[in-house]
């Protein structure tokens, strides 16, 4: 793709290309396994990392900043981001591990059951939310409180992906899936991650950085 | 808003007090960033004859100008300060010593740059251990009484505990460092150092243990849209290269075995430049028998870093956090004649963990090991160790008293030129230093370029100086972008690259010339800080050992070091930088066309 290791493609030029000249149809090719529906049975995609090709560069962290954070109040980032900011966090171990983290797609959503805000009574719609045309948990920001619940969540049963925001405390952390070609993915120079079907039988599936080196610190380093 | 052209964070532990000072913007202009700015912050602060251990001796890490900027292998750190560790030959001053610059990968500089700084400057002593503790703008000094005495890999994780937030980037010292010998080193995730100098040892005499660092911030960035064409370019540029899949594949480890072949190893404390049984630790077997995983600083395209675990054998178990490198591998292995690749693995990890350089401990160590071998000293000089070539007992139990500084320790933590000089017996022909800077893993023999690199280094004798003057600036510069070494030589990024960065960063209009002038400049600064201490071109002088024993082995068997050739070679050296031949001290003209007027 013409976009391979252009960091700051920003979420409006993304959309902007759909719609013209000839990318539409592979983009929209490209959007529409991300489309969350599980009536009809398509199943949602998220990014998972091969450990032993990672070797902790961050490229996958800056990626995701400039993607996802491409303007910040107001100006451009043009790609020149805080990593720490990202949605993907690579986590470093003593032994030498590199562990990337992101939101693991759990089917049962620990994070939106533990949210208490009610939006919709109909439809059961939380402040925390499945977004059904991205696949991504997303947050309704004018109506969530800001409680922490969906981190801790997250924290205490999978990979503890989910950040509060220093000032208003409400969830950050959650993975776009960079409307359905992930911006880490194409950009980690070590071909480590990929965007694959959730698969609750892997064998990393949901676990937190520290079970994960734990698992690799006795196959690496025993 | 008038423009800021970065700020310094000075800390002084005597005062608790932290000030933050804005650069000049001649300053960034005439010395960029990292080991420049640096090095005109120390000249700026010290005394000539400072002691290197007195609280006025400024401890610098210095980010670059591409420091926490998404540009491949742009990760260095610059630790900056006056050193313990080197001497002239002669001084009016008692403490005379070089300037000391050692640089560390990893993930630090970026992250004093989100910090907002361009570097930290550490001057005073704490009465009692402490660490700093730097969030964006707000700064603690922090009793570090539980962690002294801690060694290195115990640290890295009892410190990350501590800090209770992995998001720290942090830089510490051993026990080695605490106790002052005069070549230890800081580490930062325990397994990358900036080895060189005895940057550890003033840690150590300012009662610092450690530094962490986090930050919310960003670089900044003049023109950030011809910045990210730049970096959308730099990123693509490294797929798929030779040189890539070269580091990747061997790290710094693929020189071993090529550096044996070529006679330019260190073997047997440079008596040779072959070893035959390099083939048992390098890259190859290293990958086979040792290696798990590759690994990388912030955002570097070639993980030239190899951690593994010794799997066998008494030393089972012995973590691997990046070795052998060329370096390591060949001062602690070839240079004390080691044959197996699990017992240099752990001199490698034991001296890591004490928080020592690797390069000096091989060279004292295989220094030692020859003067008892001649029989100029015995085992009771020892303290008792039967210190000998291949046998990793007496190597180890002599590394830990170097760091302990215990009995012999002390005086050999003190370096090879102290070492010899106290010896004496004519050990000073196969002590392998300059200006007091043990040499580092090349031999000369068969390569007098390696000569003027370590000879006109303003550090001592250093291998990545440079073997002529234009290789010389332009490391000089490089070190002040923090970018690598290892991305911008064969494969890398060419100099016109590195300047279109530059112009895009700064907003500056640089062109070649201005690219080799700010190296010129910020090596001759160096030189100027050296020649007040006294430094001459008599100190410019290699050991005796490569003109009078000629290689006895290995196919380069007779190679040796033609001394009127090199004598020759250094003069064009001086007269092309425009130096004194006799005082090494560079011409008027030369400052004032480098507009180092104020060093007049
Ligand atoms: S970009 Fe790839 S190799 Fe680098 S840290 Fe991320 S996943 Fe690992």
């Amino acid at each position: 793709m013409q976009q391979e290791n252009n960091f700051s493609e920003s979420r409006r030029d993304f959309i902007k290309n759909l719609f013209i000249g000839g990318g539409v149809t592979l983009a929209l090719g490209n959007l529409s396994f991300t489309f969350f529906d599980s009536e009809k049975g398509i199943e949602k995609k998220v990014i998972i990392c091969d450990f032993s090709k990672c070797t902790g560069c961050r490229t996958c962290e800056t990626s995701c900043v400039a993607y996802n954070f491409a303007t910040q109040d107001g100006f451009e980032t043009y790609g020149i981001v805080n990593p720490k900011n990202a949605n993907i966090r690579v986590n470093k171990f003593n032994p030498d591990l590199d562990i990337p983290a992101t939101c693991a797609g759990c089917p049962d959503t620990p994070c939106i059951n533990a949210c208490p805000i009610n939006v919709d009574r109909k439809t059961g719609e939380k402040a925390l939310y499945l977004n059904k045309l991205t696949g991504a948990i997303s947050v309704n920001v004018e109506e969530c409180i800001g409680c922490g619940k969906c981190a801790k969540a997250c924290e205490t049963e999978r990979v503890g992906v989910i950040r509060q925001n220093q000032e208003s405390g409400k969830p950050e952390g959650l993975c776009t899936y960079c409307d359905g070609d992930p911006s880490c993915v194409k950009n980690c120079p070590y071909g480590a991650l990929s965007y694959v079907k959730v698969d609750t039988n892997y064998e990393f599936f949901g676990k937190s950085p520290e079970q994960i080196a734990g698992i690799l610190t006795e196959r690496y380093y025993k | 808003m008038e423009d800021i052209f970065g700020i310094l964070l000075d800390i002084n532990l005597t005062t608790r007090k932290t000030e933050n000072i804005y650069i000049s913007k001649r300053d960034i202009e005439l010395f960029v960033g990292g080991r420049g700015l640096a090095m005109k912050v120390l000249y700026d602060r010290i005394k000539p004859g400072l002691d290197p251990f007195s609280e006025d001796n400024p401890l610098i890490f210095m980010s670059g100008t591409f420091s926490g900027l998404p540009i491949p292998s742009s990760s260095r750190t610059c630790v900056v300060t006056k050193s313990p560790l080197t001497s002239p030959k002669k001084s009016i001053f008692e403490k005379a010593s070089t300037v000391s610059y050692s640089n560390i990968g990893g993930f630090f500089g970026p992250e004093i740059k989100f910090a907002g700084y361009e570097g930290i400057v550490i001057t005073g002593k704490s009465p009692f251990p402490v660490y700093i503790k730097i969030e964006d703008n707000e700064v603690k000094i922090k009793d570090a009484g539980d962690f002294w005495g801690m060694k290195t890999d115990e640290f890295d994780n009892a410190f990350k505990k501590e800090l209770g937030d992995n998001n720290f980037q942090t830089c510490y010292i051993g026990p080695a460092g605490e106790k002052k010998v005069a070549y230890a080193s800081i580490l930062h995730t325990a397994g990358r150092a900036a080895g060189r100098g005895g940057v550890g040892a003033v840690m150590g005499s300012k009662n610092l243990k450690a530094i962490a660092v986090k930050g919310t911030g960003m670089p900044n960035v003049k023109n950030p849209k011809e910045f990210n064409n730049l970096a959308n370019k730099a990123r693509a540029y490294f797929k798929g290269r030779e040189a890539t899949k070269y580091w990747r594949e061997e790290g710094t480890a693929g020189a071993l075995k090529s550096s044996s072949d070529k006679g330019s190893m260190a073997v047997k404390n440079y008596r040779e430049g072959t070893f035959e049984q390099i083939e048992n630790y390098d890259a190859k077997a290293s990958r086979e028998k040792i290696w798990k995983r590759d690994y990388a600083c912030y955002q570097c395209q070639l993980s030239c870093k190899k951690s593994g675990v010794v799997v066998e054998g008494r030393f089972k178990g012995t973590i691997v956090h990046d070795s052998p490198e060329y370096e390591t591998g060949t001062m602690v292995g070839s240079n004390l004649m080691l044959t197996e690749i699990n017992d240099v693995m752990k001199a490698i990890y034991d001296g890591d963990d004490y928080g020592i350089d690797i390069i000096s401990l091989g060279n004292t160590i295989g220094f030692l090991i020859e003067a008892k071998e001649k029989e100029l000293i015995d085992i009771n000089f020892l303290d008792g160790i039967d210190l000998k070539w291949n046998d990793i007992d007496s190597i180890l139990s002599m590394i830990k008293k170097i760091a302990d500084r215990d009995g012999i320790g002390d005086l050999a933590s003190k370096g090879v030129k102290v070492l010899s000089e106290k010896i004496g017996k004519g050990s000073e022909k196969f002590a392998i230093h300059v200006k007091g800077q043990s040499l580092a893993a090349w031999n000369v023999h068969v390569n007098p370029g390696t000569g003027i690199s370590y000879t006109t280094s303003n550090r001592g004798a250093c291998h990545l100086n440079g073997g002529d003057v234009d290789r010389q600036n332009a490391n000089a510069l490089k070190d002040s972008l923090a970018i690598c070494f290892f991305a911008t030589g064969w494969g890398g990024f060419d100099t016109n690259q590195l300047i279109e960065f530059v112009n895009a960063i700064t907003g500056s209009s640089w062109d070649e010339n201005s690219f080799k002038k700010a190296g010129e400049r910020i090596f001759n600064l160096e030189k100027m800080i050296n020649i007040r201490e006294g430094f001459t071109a008599e100190d410019d002088v290699l050991p005796e050992r490569f003109y009078t024993e000629a290689l006895s082995s290995g196919p380069k068997k007779g190679a040796i070091l033609n001394r009127d050739e090199f004598a020759e070679k250094l003069l064009e050296y001086y007269k092309s930088r425009d130096w004194d031949i006799s005082s090494s001290k560079p011409s008027e003209k030369k400052l004032k066309e480098l507009s180092l007027d104020f060093l007049i």
